[in-house]
């Protein structure tokens, strides 16, 4: 798979790195002379210096051939006309731009171009361990829409030992995966939950607190 | 007064300033937005309008203009991106009926003529005049 | 030479737009005749107006036409100001002739009326027990006038592009729309609906038309001219006081204020420091008058509240109605209403004084000074006021001009009660006077009469001026004018020389 990202920063720099070790073909895009002879230097990708709003440098990178382009820089007009440039100029199937406020990401989506912002991922992951620590609260999914939660259980919690038809849970709330030893269970019915467990949940932000409460037992 | 318009002008440099200007003294609403704030020095003494500082990128900051309510948008900065960026924002979300953006770049301009942004290039629009300029000079040479 | 043709241009402009509020304030001179109507009798003073109004009409008219420059001309705040102090000046002289013909006041007593009239103050030197129905509307009709504002006036009219400078030199700077004619139609609207809406609640509560009708108008204008030598404490009744208090009140909002108001941004009128600052000196100011002055002076609960509760509004919001004397009344009551005096009401209304959200923002600056003691030394503190519908981070240039401000405003406050002193008035009558005159108020202790000193009603005539144009105004334009004219001489004597 060939992918363009352009951005700058670390962000880049270790996305990059990533995608290479998957083993795609990454075509960089960066501004910044000396950035994009660092970036040479480092890593196995191929880097273009330039404008990513430019049709010519998109051009030039390959947008034609590739199937995906990544757009982190930190200017979100920046992002969002090469996302919009490199789908409507050179068909690119796939196109995501980073919204670093949060309120562009909707905005974006509006506007046809695929779009998440960190900081609200960001955001939750602080709000939600900040709080208990044998909660994490992975991802807000669907754009915040849907909570996916990690609790360990741990021995006075209401649930240790109950089956998990017996646990009283709110509407839309499921618990999707139990990690016993580090094996993933997905539980039925008749299936106990055990002290120790992780227990992934799914829930909505509306009744987040009532479910953590039936696992934690406490007032969130 | 008739025909008065609530005009939204984002970016007072040049040529937002001598808009601003112009539409506020014709009796339009006008309000800009600048993230500078030294820009706004730029308007005139009689410009009656609202300033709003801050980047216009930030759908607060357009709200914060009213820009839902205006009549017609206009985009002038000095930067592409921004310009089609807001030019969208106020088009397809804000439904803002008459939307301007300046495109300097002409290969742009054309992305987005499809996308249903009326575009002014300054670059395009000064390339016709030039070369018009030339060709009548080369006519008169010939006749003279 | 181009410097003079220059000047020549810029003043022929000011003079231009000067000749046009000149002609609108003489229609607005006209309006008493509308008195007859009702009055018939009074017919023999209609020419005190008619022929100042005409004088005033084709002076501006004459202004207007042969200074008007070929091409349209953007005059700066500066020029502005200039326009300002040279309207006031010739209205409120204009303005004086009536009372000099009808009431047969001499020239310095006949200007402080005007002055007072024009600049809503409502301190005066004429016997409303003896004046002619259409004086007394002309002088209710002034403070309407002048609580609007002759950039008000005149953009209403005709003109469109000079109306900024003019506004914001006559102290409305903040508009409620964003565009100027617009935002003076609003304010126009606005003030026309308080005057209407108080004629018709003074009348219901009791007052005859005529009192109503003047009431009314110096109540939303915070002047405070009334047709009884008592003001509003002749009638002595709670609901004419009741109808008082809101008309006040809303005449010492800004404008801006009240157009959120109206519009149900109540998130941004809370958030107001003028409103902040009043919701909590009022009650403050009136618990202090009830608790040390009046329980002692009005024995009868409900009078003493009543007295403290509707003085402690008169003096801030500086409208100048009363409903007791001050003769008994001891310093701490005094110095109560003299402080209120001097805070004054909102910016961009009718109000004078210091003015609140210098006050506010004085407040916060002192408030934070203390906090940033607490916080980290490094700490980086940015200062912020609601202005409208958006924060306002108080940078070092206001904080300057809002203590230049006040040191002006305090040190001619002083000068002024020294000058009442040197008369032989008491302190605390001077103060209080003084107070009183320079922040547009109204309220007396019986200084301000019409056997005062010539020098001491100058005095208080001056400061009226100052306070209404809020000092800059006029001393900056002087001084332009000044300099402008200074500029002139000596180009014309050296070109005399040649080149």
């Amino acid at each position: 798979m060939k992918v363009l990202i352009a951005g700058a920063g670390k962000t880049l720099y270790f996305l990059s790195r990533n995608f290479a070790a998957k083993g795609y073909e990454v075509v960089i895009i960066n501004r910044d002379g000396e950035e994009c002879v660092q970036l040479a230097r480092q890593l196995s990708a191929t880097v273009v210096c330039g404008e990513g709003s430019n049709p010519e440098i998109l051009k030039d990178a390959g947008a034609m051939g590739a199937d995906a382009m990544l757009a982190i820089t930190p200017n979100d007009q920046d992002n969002l006309v090469i996302c919009q440039l490199a789908s409507l100029l050179y068909g690119v199937p796939k196109t995501l731009a980073l919204a670093n406020d949060p309120d562009n990401a909707e905005v974006f989506e509006q506007l046809g171009v695929s779009a998440f912002s960190t900081t609200r991922i960001v955001g939750s992951l602080i709000e939600q361990r900040a709080s208990l620590e044998h909660i994490t609260n992975l991802l807000p999914v669907g754009e915040g829409r849907v909570n996916v939660t990690e609790i360990i259980i741990d021995a006075d919690s209401p649930v240790a030992g109950k089956h998990l038809k017996d646990i009283d849970l709110p509407e839309n709330a499921l618990v999707a995966v139990v990690i016993r030893d580090n094996r993933p269970i997905v539980p039925r019915g008749p299936s106990q939950l055990l002290t120790g467990d992780r227990v992934v949940l799914i829930s909505l932000p509306e009744n987040h607190g009532p479910v953590l409460r039936v696992f934690t037992g406490e007032q969130k | 007064m008739k025909n008065s318009l609530y005009i939204v002008i984002v970016g007072c440099g040049r040529l937002g300033s001598i808009l601003a200007n112009r539409l506020s003294r014709e009796g339009h609403s006008v309000v800009v937005i600048d993230r500078d704030e030294s820009t706004f020095a730029g308007l005139s003494p009689d410009f009656s309008g609202f300033r709003v500082e801050g980047d216009a990128a930030q759908m607060a900051v357009l709200h914060e203009a009213k820009s839902k309510k205006a009549d017609v948008f206009i985009a002038t900065t000095h930067d592409d991106n921004i310009n089609l960026m807001v030019a969208q924002i106020a088009r397809k979300i804000l439904n803002v009926p008459h939307v301007l953006a300046r495109v300097f770049d002409p290969r742009r301009e054309q992305v987005y003529t499809q996308l249903g942004i009326e575009t002014v290039c300054p670059t395009s629009v000064a390339a016709e005049i030039f070369l018009r300029a030339v060709a009548t000079g080369a006519a008169d040479k010939k006749e003279g | 030479m181009r410097e003079k043709e220059y000047l020549r241009q810029r003043y022929a402009a000011i003079l231009s737009s000067t000749g046009i509020i000149l002609v609108l304030s003489g229609v607005v001179m006209l309006l008493p005749l509308l008195i007859l109507l009702a009055y018939p009798q009074e017919g023999q003073d209609a020419w005190a107006f008619v022929i100042p109004a005409i004088c005033l009409g084709l002076l501006g008219l004459a202004l207007w036409r042969i200074f008007h420059p070929p091409t349209p001309v953007t005059l700066s705040i500066q020029e502005g100001g200039v326009i300002v102090l040279i309207s006031w000046i010739t209205v409120t002289l204009f303005s004086a002739r009536p009372f000099m013909s009808v009431t047969n006041l001499d020239f310095s007593r006949a200007v402080f009326e005007s002055v007072s009239g024009w600049t809503t103050t409502g301190l005066s030197v004429v016997d409303v027990t003896k004046a002619s129905h259409m004086i007394l509307m002309w002088r209710s009709l002034m403070q309407l006038a002048g609580g609007a504002g002759l950039a008000i006036i005149m953009m209403s009219a005709i003109m469109g592009r000079t109306g900024v400078g003019i506004s914001s030199a006559e102290g409305r700077s903040d508009q409620l729309v964003p565009q100027v004619r617009e935002s003076a139609r609003l304010v126009l609207i606005i003030y026309t609906s308080y005057a209407a809406a108080g004629t018709l609640a003074y009348w219901l509560a009791g007052m005859e038309l005529f009192d109503a009708v003047n009431h009314s108008f110096a109540a939303v204008s915070t002047g405070g001219f009334s047709t009884s030598p008592e003001s509003i404490g002749h009638w002595n009744s709670v609901a004419i006081e009741a109808v008082s208090l809101p008309l006040m009140l809303l005449g010492n909002l800004s404008f801006v204020t009240a157009w959120l108001l109206w519009r149900g941004r109540i998130r941004f009128v809370v958030r107001n420091g003028e409103i902040r600052l009043i919701t909590v000196v009022i009650p403050l100011a009136a618990a202090l008058l009830f608790l040390f002055t009046c329980r002692a002076l009005y024995p009868q609960i409900g009078k003493s509240l009543r007295v403290s509760i509707f003085e402690t509004i008169t003096a801030l919001t500086t409208t100048g109605f009363s409903t007791v004397s001050y003769e008994s009344w001891n310093s701490f009551g005094m110095l109560v209403l003299i402080v209120l005096m001097l805070i004054g009401g909102g910016t961009c209304s009718t109000a004078g004084g210091i003015k609140q959200f210098r006050i506010y923002t004085l407040w916060r600056l002192l408030i934070w000074e203390f906090r940033r003691s607490l916080l980290p030394r490094n700490a980086v503190i940015e200062v912020h006021v609601w202005e409208r519908n958006r924060r306002v981070f108080v940078n070092d240039a206001r904080v300057r001009q809002i203590y230049v401000f006040v040191f002006l405003y305090l040190a001619t406050y002083i000068f002024g009660t020294l000058i009442l002193c040197a008369h032989g008035y008491t302190l605390r009558d001077s103060l209080f006077e003084f107070a009183s005159a320079i922040g547009t108020v109204g309220l007396s202790v019986g200084v301000t009469s019409a056997d005062m000193p010539d020098t001491a009603l100058w005095a208080e005539t001056l400061a009226m001026f100052l306070g209404r144009l809020e000092f800059m105004v006029v001393i900056v334009s002087l001084f332009k004018a000044i300099k402008d004219g200074g500029h002139w001489v000596s180009l014309t004597l050296h070109g005399k020389e040649g080149l």
